[in-house]
């Protein structure tokens, strides 16, 4: 017997059609498990001959309606997942970051330029001093400019904060253990929660640091210590010669939070909290 | 196969992905569409107004959408959630595509769906593509074409590409295909052939 979207159909040709709508349709085939060593491609004349359509117009139509359908279910379940959306955002605020920098930039040359006796030299202007000294000078474009900047850091600012919320419902565990926002990028550059808990340790160490890496590998500099999670405060706090040994221990227990945040998708405080001294003792904290 | 001064068109509604318009037909750039890009070359079997295809790797459409308006009817397989959403909206518009979200690695998940075809098409970025094709042979009626765009640089990166398309051709008639031609697709796509194979 064969098993096709309308029905089944025995050797013989007798046909057995597939009872209800679309959905009840969808839901047959995702329950089929067809063996290719004997399978026969339907012909769609069975379909007719099964009674469940006409002619070959209706055959099509049904058959799209079908699987546009299923498609269009499985692309919504597979954006439903929190992590997608994750990178996205995360995403988006490097970029936002990048050009919030480059327009900093050349806003404060354009100044320069307004201004020929101005300089940063010796007096620590920070970006956002610099845009707000630049919102001054009323009569120049620049003044509107440099409060769009504003405004756009300040949305930054926003987004930073919905990423570290959205991290933490999406990868409690790992967000526990780093913050939500080293959690997000981790996530983010693994592409996905799934592929991050599916990394060893030792990739999880050192992502972010693929240019270092593979500088390494290929010509033997020292090894990178460690990537994204350089940005943990027991990482870049511990002194330089137990700095590696602080990164192994974070990643390797960044991978089980990883996991446990994948597979279980809930905070385990038990866990963290071996996990937090296993990572304290190797930084030498008491 | 319509082409006007040489320029290989399609006849179907345009403003799929802002193609270029001749005389009210769709322009089929090589430069695009490898499909495009064999016909240009001289190679590939015409298709036929009564033609079932199976085009596998049917990512965004573009190319599936000119077939389509040649062909009888197109099953597009597609994996990937983002180029999906735009093959279901050109499924909207032609009546005649089955967009299908299935993995061309494993047929069984949609061998329920697709009728024995005249041509199968296909078009993925995966390491073992001639495997793919064997995979996928039941789908082929007996005196159909398989057309399969090789990669070169999806099989292996650091090879050879004529080391790899012959790999392929030797992999495609240990399966029982008969190569009817293997076809590089310079200097429109970089290190990709098309291999044109019927069965016996």
């Amino acid at each position: 017997m064969q098993h096709y979207w309308f029905g089944d159909v025995e050797e013989g040709g007798a046909c057995t059609p597939a009872e209800g709508d679309v959905e009840a349709l969808a839901e047959r085939l995702d329950r089929l498990r067809i063996s290719m060593a004997s399978f026969v491609p339907l012909a769609w004349e069975d379909a007719v001959a099964c009674g469940v359509v006409a002619d070959r117009r209706e055959y099509l139509d049904r058959l799209r309606a079908l699987c546009i359908r299923r498609a269009e279910e499985t692309i919504a379940a597979y954006y439903r997942q929190g992590d997608i959306e994750l990178l996205q955002m995360v995403r988006m605020l490097d970029e936002t970051d990048t050009v919030i920098n480059l327009l900093t930039e050349r806003a404060t040359e354009w100044y320069i330029v307004r201004n020929p006796q101005f300089s940063r030299k010796y007096r620590a202007i920070g970006a956002k001093k610099m845009l707000s000294i630049m919102k001054k000078d009323r009569s120049s474009p620049l003044a509107r400019l440099a409060g769009e900047i504003e405004r756009l850091a300040a949305e930054r600012t926003r987004l930073m904060r919905e990423v570290s919320a959205r991290a933490d419902a999406v990868a409690p565990n790992c967000s526990a253990l780093v913050g939500g926002l080293v959690a997000a990028r981790l996530v983010s550059r693994a592409g996905g929660l799934a592929p991050l808990a599916r990394l060893p340790a030792s990739t999880i160490q050192v992502l972010g640091a693929e240019n270092a890496l593979f500088t390494h590998l290929r010509s033997g500099t020292p090894p990178p210590k460690h990537g994204i999670i350089f940005q943990h405060r027991r990482v870049h706090n511990a002194p330089r010669g137990t700095r590696g040994r602080v990164a192994r221990v974070l990643a390797a227990k960044l991978a089980i939070a990883a996991r446990i945040d994948c597979y279980r998708g809930e905070l385990s405080p038990a866990f963290l909290e071996t996990a937090q001294r296993r990572i304290d003792d190797a930084a030498g904290v008491a | 196969m319509i082409r006007i001064d040489g320029v290989l068109v399609s006849p179907g509604e345009g403003g799929v992905y802002g193609e270029r318009m001749l005389q009210g037909y769709r322009v089929w750039d090589p430069r695009r569409s490898k499909l495009a890009a064999l016909y240009a070359k001289g190679g590939g079997r015409d298709l036929e107004p009564w033609m079932r295809i199976l085009y596998l790797g049917a990512a965004n459409g573009t190319t599936v959408s000119h077939v389509a308006d040649y062909a009888a009817c197109v099953y597009a397989v597609e994996f990937a959630p983002r180029p999906m959403q735009d093959l279901i909206e050109v499924a909207r518009r032609r009546t005649n595509v089955v967009p299908i979200m299935a993995d061309a690695t494993r047929p069984a998940a949609y061998a329920p769906l697709v009728e024995a075809v005249d041509m199968v098409i296909q078009d993925v970025a995966q390491p073992d593509q001639a495997g793919i094709a064997l995979a996928n042979l039941p789908f082929l009626k007996p005196d159909g074409v398989y057309i399969l765009m090789l990669k070169a640089r999806s099989v292996d990166v650091r090879a050879d590409p004529e080391a790899v398309i012959a790999a392929a051709v030797r992999a495609l008639e240990a399966g029982g295909l008969v190569v009817q031609a293997a076809t590089r697709l310079e200097p429109f796509h970089r290190d990709h052939a098309a291999i044109v194979c019927t069965r016996q």
